[in-house]
């Protein structure tokens, strides 16, 4: 297994944010995490980062346990978007797409024309081309969330953690998101709020009250059913004749 | 932002900016050497130092060689080393913190330093076996430790995600430590003493010899390794803490090593030359102008940034009024605020 958790659970002074969650993801596998607000998905995603100490159980990378491994080392093998990071430096595109290279160099060690490369080719990944020198003040919301993306991706990690990563895109950058992290030779853990997009992961997770209340196929897990026990909304499947792809549309239960 | 795309941080290309920033450096302690409220001419300063450094024998006039070799060399060395630390304790506390205002002075770790000082010097707590040194690191490390204990308490603290909350305890503890400072200074100093330790409050070179060189030297290099050192990670903490221990920096770690540094670099640059303003919160930002946010450029820009801006306010608090030696802190000020505005200004007018 390629990231698993066993019983994770992070409460502060005694509420229990997350807990109890086992989960084990393959290697090139993308997981989709969906459940309403305050679920907990974004601590979920934090504590399988490192970022967060569990207070029960753990995380374990490639069989390994991620809190016996050196900040540095989990970093060159898990990157983690997170929501909304911004900052006031006058920082350029660049400069942030850079900053993935950390985990990879020593204190003292000099940039080297293969980290150029990898800049390079992630910000082509992330339809930043041209944007290189812009500064961070000048972009968009959907713009600083593709630098983002950009800066993990020059961090060439074997995990991909991305809490929402499609907020503040526009839907021709939300497709290309999606797909290019299908497409990436990466496993990955999404958070989403987007069931349709929820539908074309290769498993889907539901988080509600903390707890993973479901696992498996997107097919399986997201039924009308727990759609409307977990988002309180009627969910109805509709197909698209054109290719048979099935969708959601979504109302309020009455 | 000109610089060519491709290899623009190969070290070949940038090898030369260490000397540079050496020959720079030196040549500033060198002027600084020169000048002076007596004026002696330059083949003078030239021989003296050739025959105390390389051991030639000019006879020169014990009085100059005096001026120049007790006076005006250590006073140079001590101004380039106390405004490289406080201006790279300014940077390290504005990048960790995240807050453009954090500056030695706003959290108090200045205040604390003096604080004590005085009572090693005035109160005598300690009976004399504690240096005055000493007594301002004690004050410096206490004072941000209560800043940090009431920052956190208050729900922002120094690891957290909000910053406004350090900035406000900071303003909170710098009152109480100045407050305590007067307080010492009214209840057990005498007139003469009281003058000369509200000259020293506002940053006074006049009493720096060799023995402080000898610590204030060490202790700024130290605090440049580190600094450079960590040029990366503070880089990561652009997007703040969680950010940062995704890139993989033990954020921890890094924060005590960097602002305990940052606590020792004040307290012993306080210790020598007093509480001299301006030098932490505004050379970063200046530095920042000139070179741009990332730190393996902003580091040594910033330590000489602030050395040179120091040797110059020194010798202006020599020269400006004849006769007279001005507090360093008043010329820090009177210089440093016009010329901020002025980046700030022009600042403006960047993309």
């Amino acid at each position: 297994m390629m990231l698993q958790a066993r019983n994770l659970g992070w409460s502060v002074r005694r509420l229990p944010i997350v807990h109890g969650v086992d989960l084990a993801v393959r290697e090139g596998e993308t997981l989709g995490l969906v459940g309403p607000n305050g679920s907990g998905k974004s601590t979920l995603l934090r504590l399988l980062a490192g970022i967060l100490k569990p207070t029960s159980g753990e995380v374990t990378v490639e069989g390994k346990p991620l809190s016996g491994l050196p900040r540095r080392l989990a970093a060159q093998k898990i990157a983690y978007l997170e929501q909304q990071a911004d900052t006031g430096e006058a920082i350029t595109v660049r400069d942030v797409v850079e900053l993935g290279r950390t985990p990879w160099l020593a204190s003292l060690q000099p940039w080297s024309d293969e980290d150029d490369r990898i800049v390079a080719g992630a910000l082509a990944d992330a339809d930043l081309r041209g944007f290189e020198n812009r500064f961070w003040a000048t972009l968009s919301g959907g713009e600083k969330q593709r630098v983002h993306l950009a800066r993990a991706l020059a961090q060439r990690p074997r995990i991909l953690l991305l809490d929402e990563p499609t907020n503040h895109l526009d839907v021709r950058h939300q497709l290309s998101m999606l797909d290019l992290v299908a497409a990436l030779p990466v496993t990955s853990i999404i958070a989403l709020h987007d069931l349709n997009q929820a539908l074309t992961c290769d498993r889907v997770g539901v988080m509600a009250g903390g707890r993973l209340v479901a696992l498996g196929s997107p097919e399986d897990v997201l039924g009308v059913e727990r759609i409307a026990e977990v988002f309180g909304v009627r969910a109805s499947m509709v197909v698209d004749p054109a290719d048979g792809t099935r969708i959601f549309r979504l109302d309020h239960l009455r | 932002m000109t610089i060519a795309t491709a290899g623009r941080h190969s070290v070949a290309r940038l090898w030369w900016r260490w000397p540079a920033g050496l020959v720079a450096m030196a040549a500033t302690v060198f002027a600084g050497t020169c000048i002076g409220e007596t004026p002696i001419p330059l083949s003078i300063v030239v021989q003296t130092l050739a025959n105390k450094v390389l051991g030639a024998a000019y006879p020169l006039d014990p009085i100059d060689m005096g001026i120049i070799w007790n006076y005006r060399l250590p006073r140079a060395l001590v101004a380039a080393s106390c405004g490289a630390g406080l201006a790279l304790s300014g940077l390290v506390l504005q990048s960790l913190l995240r807050n453009a205002l954090a500056d030695p002075y706003l959290l108090g770790i200045s205040a604390g330093a003096s604080t004590g000082a005085v009572t090693v010097t005035i109160a005598g707590i300690g009976g004399g076996a504690v240096s005055m040194s000493l007594g301002a690191f004690a004050g410096a490390l206490t004072a941000f430790l209560l800043v940090a204990l009431l920052a956190r308490a208050a729900g922002g603290g120094v690891l957290a995600r909000g910053t406004g909350q350090i900035i406000l305890a900071g303003i909170a503890g710098s009152q109480l430590f100045n407050a305590l400072t007067s307080f010492i200074i009214a209840k057990s100093a005498n007139a003469e003493q009281a003058r000369g330790i509200m000259f020293w409050l506002l940053g006074n070179l006049s009493g720096v010899r060799w023995p402080d060189v000898s610590l204030a030297v060490p202790i700024a290099v130290t605090g440049l390794i580190a600094c450079v050192w960590h040029a990366r990670s503070l880089d990561a903490f652009a997007f703040g803490a969680d950010s940062a221990a995704s890139l993989g920096i033990p954020v921890r770690r890094v924060q005590v090593v960097l602002i305990g540094l940052t606590a020792l670099v004040t307290a012993v640059m306080v210790s020598i030359v007093g509480s001299i303003g301006f030098v932490g919160l505004v050379i970063p930002h200046a530095a920042r102008f000139v070179v741009g946010v990332r730190h393996g450029r902003l580091v040594p820009a910033t330590a000489l940034t602030g050395a040179a801006f120091l040797i110059v306010a020194d010798v202006l608090s020599r020269t400006m009024i004849p006769g007279q030696v001005l507090p360093i802190g008043v010329i820090t000020a009177l210089v440093g605020a016009p010329a901020f505005a002025l980046i700030l200004l022009r600042g403006r007018r960047r993309p």
